[in-house]
């Protein structure tokens, strides 16, 4: 049997051991067009802050391709699927034939389309190199921009700032993080934000990088001109599946999955983020480019791809981030149209030392927000998944005395 | 292989298994010198107090395989060890991001300063089966602890045939059934009966 998995993140290295974990012989070949042992992408930003040292980034042992007997081709990425043939191409035109593939390409930062988007000093934080790039323009005292309120532009906000650097935040939502939060937590983000020195531009988008050789300025739609040499842009992924030819395999956003993490093409499987399968919170199939879920996903793919029928019932959005103090958890779908069959349940401490609010469809839960104590976020989210009708009455989630205060010694 | 196990039924929600496990994971290891100690040592086992509750339940950590945790953790700290297959984090490694409270669900991790960890640092804290004292041959500290036999110490199928046969006994004598129940199994029927009735009232 001869596996090829494309990609080298986390659902690549997943799916790596779930196949030799059932399979001991069959052929391995992991392409990918990074060079790095497995590491732990979330945390370049701290790598980016100089809060962890690089060394600390590898999720294997550097004998872990070995250990498993991988063939690897790195610093090749894919261009082309033939699915018929059961054949991949590289970009330097080498070809491997595959009885079972895995794509786990993950996605590619979007770029902003704008005059100059070019120019030296515009970064995107999402791989390795990315950071080794950016750390020797770190310097203390000089200005940067964060384009995008997402987790990336918090994660690339919150280590310019540890380097000392002034940061102003350009957000294009009118609150921060407006994709995860609603409005009373994007307030509460927005004041720790402004609290750490952050300057934060809400409900603006950028219309110019300008600069001659490199970065100078960075000029918004209202016209106003910030001078930074320095620009990280965090505005989402795009799953990277240009390759994949989508005359036969179907894709949406990404490449459409079903619950065994198989394409609509027989002995092609997709995992993490270049992968859209059933979202257990919205009821139709999304992309959830998160780490645990790539990670799940590889497992149960890997599994399959080695022939044991596995299944993952859907995936679901969720985040955890700690941000200067604040902690903040949040699950599936926290944004619901406001009509329709949708019910939210708030509740805050009056001294606003926590806030949660749960989002239930009928009488399932299928989203939930946490601020502050947020030990208890994993249990929530098992009934999200579990989809099951509550029992308890919903207010009882929501109680302050129901879960981790009483726990904690 | 023996393994902690836990039988919430007889929890009284006394919490001395608390205090034991804290002061086992304290630098001292033992309950004065723990009292004093700076980072204060945390319990992992973690009881909802009996006396708001109505139930006392020891919450540990389950060591599942596949652990939720292990797979979402984001710089790789969580990890098994394959004797006893205990789910262990490295507080070395640990950067506290709390990626493992949000794939637990049991709700069993804490995140604080802890002698363990470089420099003190808040790390992620959870039950590691007393995997010391095991060594050592003693018991965990919360099975020690127990006075009430919710917490045991013993292998999974002896527990479990152990309690088939206290189940079997105690529907054997119909009549005798509610003096046979241990107390706080007693409340939690009534308590079930209770919100059934009022479940129904709330349907009508």
């Amino acid at each position: 049997m001869k596996y090829v998995i494309i990609g080298n993140g986390i659902a690549a290295t997943c799916a790596l051991e779930a196949i030799r974990r059932l399979d001991s012989h069959g052929r391995l070949t992991l392409i990918s067009d990074e060079d790095n042992l497995p590491y732990s992408r979330p945390l370049i930003s701290h790598l980016l802050a100089g809060t962890l040292p690089a060394a600390k980034l590898p999720l294997r042992p550097p004998s872990f391709y070995d250990d498993l007997g991988v063939e690897t081709v790195f610093g090749h990425r894919v261009d082309s699927l033939d699915p018929t043939a059961k054949t991949v191409r590289t970009t330097a035109g080498k070809t491997f034939s595959y009885d079972r593939l895995l794509i786990a390409t993950g996605g590619d930062p979007r770029g902003l389309a704008v005059p100059g988007h070019r120019l030296p000093g515009i970064f995107f934080l999402r791989r390795l190199a990315d950071v080794r790039q950016l750390l020797p323009l770190v310097g203390e005292g000089s200005e940067a921009v964060v384009l995008g309120g997402g987790l990336v532009g918090f994660k690339a906000a919150e280590a310019l700032r540890c380097r000392g650097l002034r940061v102003t935040m350009v957000i294009r939502s009118p609150w921060p993080l407006a994709l995860q939060v609603d409005e009373f937590t994007g307030r509460l983000l927005l004041d720790r934000l402004r609290q750490h020195g952050i300057r934060v531009l809400l409900g603006r988008e950028v219309k110019e990088f300008a600069g001659r050789e490199r970065l100078a300025k960075v000029v918004l739609d209202d016209g106003r001109e910030i001078s930074a040499g320095l620009a990280v842009i965090g505005k989402g992924v795009r799953p990277a599946i240009d390759f994949v030819p989508a005359a036969s395999i179907k894709t949406n956003q990404g490449i459409l999955v079903d619950e065994c993490l198989q394409t609509s093409v027989a002995d092609v499987y997709a995992a993490g983020d270049a992968a859209e399968m059933w979202d257990l919170a919205y009821q139709e199939p999304r992309v959830n480019a998160i780490w645990p879920e790539a990670a799940a996903q590889g497992l149960t793919a890997g599994r399959n791809l080695a022939g044991r029928r596995a299944r993952y019932p859907g995936s679901l959005g969720r985040n955890v981030i700690r941000f200067f103090t604040l902690d903040l958890l949040t699950i599936g779908r926290t944004n619901p149209p406001p009509d329709g069959p949708y019910r939210q349940l708030t509740a805050a401490a009056p001294d606003g030392s926590w806030y949660r609010k749960l989002v239930l469809h009928r009488d399932r839960l299928v989203g939930a927000i946490l601020v502050n104590r947020i030990e208890d976020g994993g249990i929530l989210q098992a009934v999200i998944r579990q989809q099951r009708l509550l029992r308890l009455p919903p207010a009882k989630l929501l109680d302050r005395w129901s879960w981790s205060e009483l726990w904690q010694l | 292989m023996k393994k902690v196990q836990v039988h919430p039924e007889r929890c009284l929600g006394c919490r001395q298994c608390m205090f034991a496990c804290a002061a086992a994971h304290s630098r001292s290891q033992e309950a004065v010198g723990a009292l004093a100690e700076q980072p204060r040592p945390r319990a992992r086992v973690h009881v909802a107090a009996a006396g708001r509750h109505y139930l006392g339940f020891p919450n540990r950590c389950h060591h599942c395989e596949p652990a939720p945790c292990l797979l979402a953790c984001l710089p790789g700290a969580i990890s098994r060890e394959p004797a006893t297959g205990t789910v262990m984090i490295d507080p070395d490694l640990c950067i506290n991001c709390a990626s493992c409270a949000m794939a637990c669900p049991f709700g069993v991790l804490r995140y604080a300063a802890d002698w363990t960890a470089p420099a003190a640092k808040t790390v992620a804290i959870k039950c590691d089966n007393c995997l010391d004292r095991q060594l050592a041959g003693r018991l965990p500290a919360c099975v020690e602890a127990c006075k009430t036999g919710a917490l045991t110490f013993e292998e999974s199928d002896v527990a479990l045939e152990r309690k088939s046969r206290e189940v079997a006994r105690s529907l054997a004598v119909d009549g005798e059934r509610e003096t046979l129940l241990p107390p706080t199994v007693a409340l939690l029927l009534e308590m079930k009966n209770g919100l059934a009735a009022s479940n129904d009232a709330a349907d009508q």
